[in-house]
């Protein structure tokens, strides 16, 4: 049963070497696979758009936010800006009145 | 322009479903495994029939697609340190009434030992009847390399065939 020649040899890997059949049912299996890609493709599709209609939503919704906030702490600046010149105004009329006081004051001490 | 031929998926399913099986098989060992294999190739062809122009292209690409995806379940499984080609050389690879004569069942697992790329290129020269010119295009490789790929692994196998095959007809 030895091979004797190099051609004997490569005859018996020929043999050795015959396709086999595939296992029974593949084709069976492999359709179910084929028909389930098919129906799964649409719904991919589907499922693409949805996230990326999300994705879009969140980033709008993240913008506005960033976006309210930017104008809460423009408004809350403007706010205690009014706050400080009010309190600026008030010292500076305060001043003027002691200021006009000290005067008067020293008129009445040259007379 | 239009081409006479219009190819049916399950048609080449049904005409070359053992050639990929058995291709898949011979080069990972692993008959769960070949026909994962040759699911998915057959799914990747499903995907690129428009591009298929003959019944000879369908044959050549599912022969270079099932080879290369072998390659890649093999190159997959050794990263994970297993070795598939143990379950065949226990001859487990096979199932009972699929066994060929006990030197064919020897000789198949001899070749499962031989390195990858010899053996790659024996399973297309002695299983497809593939000339060195044909395989090279398949592979993808140089015509010199799988050459040298065909005389150092029928040598191999010969050395390997002529050592334990004596043992065998001594033990028979």
């Amino acid at each position: 049963m030895e091979p004797e020649s190099i051609d004997d040899f490569e005859n018996e890997l020929r043999q050795a070497l015959e396709r086999r059949p595939a296992p029974p049912g593949l084709k069976h299996r492999l359709m179910e696979r084929r028909s389930g890609r098919r129906t799964q493709q649409p719904r991919g599709h589907a499922v693409l758009w949805q996230r990326l209609a999300a994705s879009v939503a969140l980033a709008c919704a993240l913008g506005g936010g960033l976006a309210w906030r930017h104008q809460q702490e423009r408004r809350q600046g403007e706010a205690a800006r009014q706050q400080v010149l009010t309190a600026l105004r008030v010292t500076s009329h305060a001043l003027n009145k002691v200021s006009e006081r000290l005067a008067s004051h020293g008129r009445d001490d040259q007379e | 322009m239009a081409r006479d031929w219009q190819p049916d998926f399950e048609q080449l399913v049904d005409e070359h479903q053992s050639m990929v099986f058995s291709l898949a098989l011979r080069m990972t060992g692993d008959r769960g495994l070949a026909e994962e294999i040759a699911q998915d190739v057959f799914l990747e062809l499903d995907g690129h029939m428009d591009q298929i122009e003959s019944p000879r292209h369908a044959c050549f690409w599912l022969r270079r697609v099932a080879m290369s995806r072998s390659t890649d379940a093999l190159r997959r499984q050794r990263v994970r340190g297993m070795d598939l080609w143990v379950e065949i050389e226990e001859n487990h690879g096979a199932r009972p009434e699929e066994k060929s004569s006990p030197l064919g069942a020897r000789l198949e697992g001899l070749l499962a030992t031989l390195p990858e790329p010899q053996r790659a290129a024996l399973v297309l020269r002695y299983q497809e009847d593939l000339t060195p010119e044909e395989i090279a295009v398949t592979l993808d490789a140089p015509l010199a390399t799988v050459k040298s790929h065909l005389q150092r692994g029928l040598k191999l196998l010969r050395a390997k065939a002529t050592c334990h095959l004596r043992e065998y007809i001594r033990g028979a």
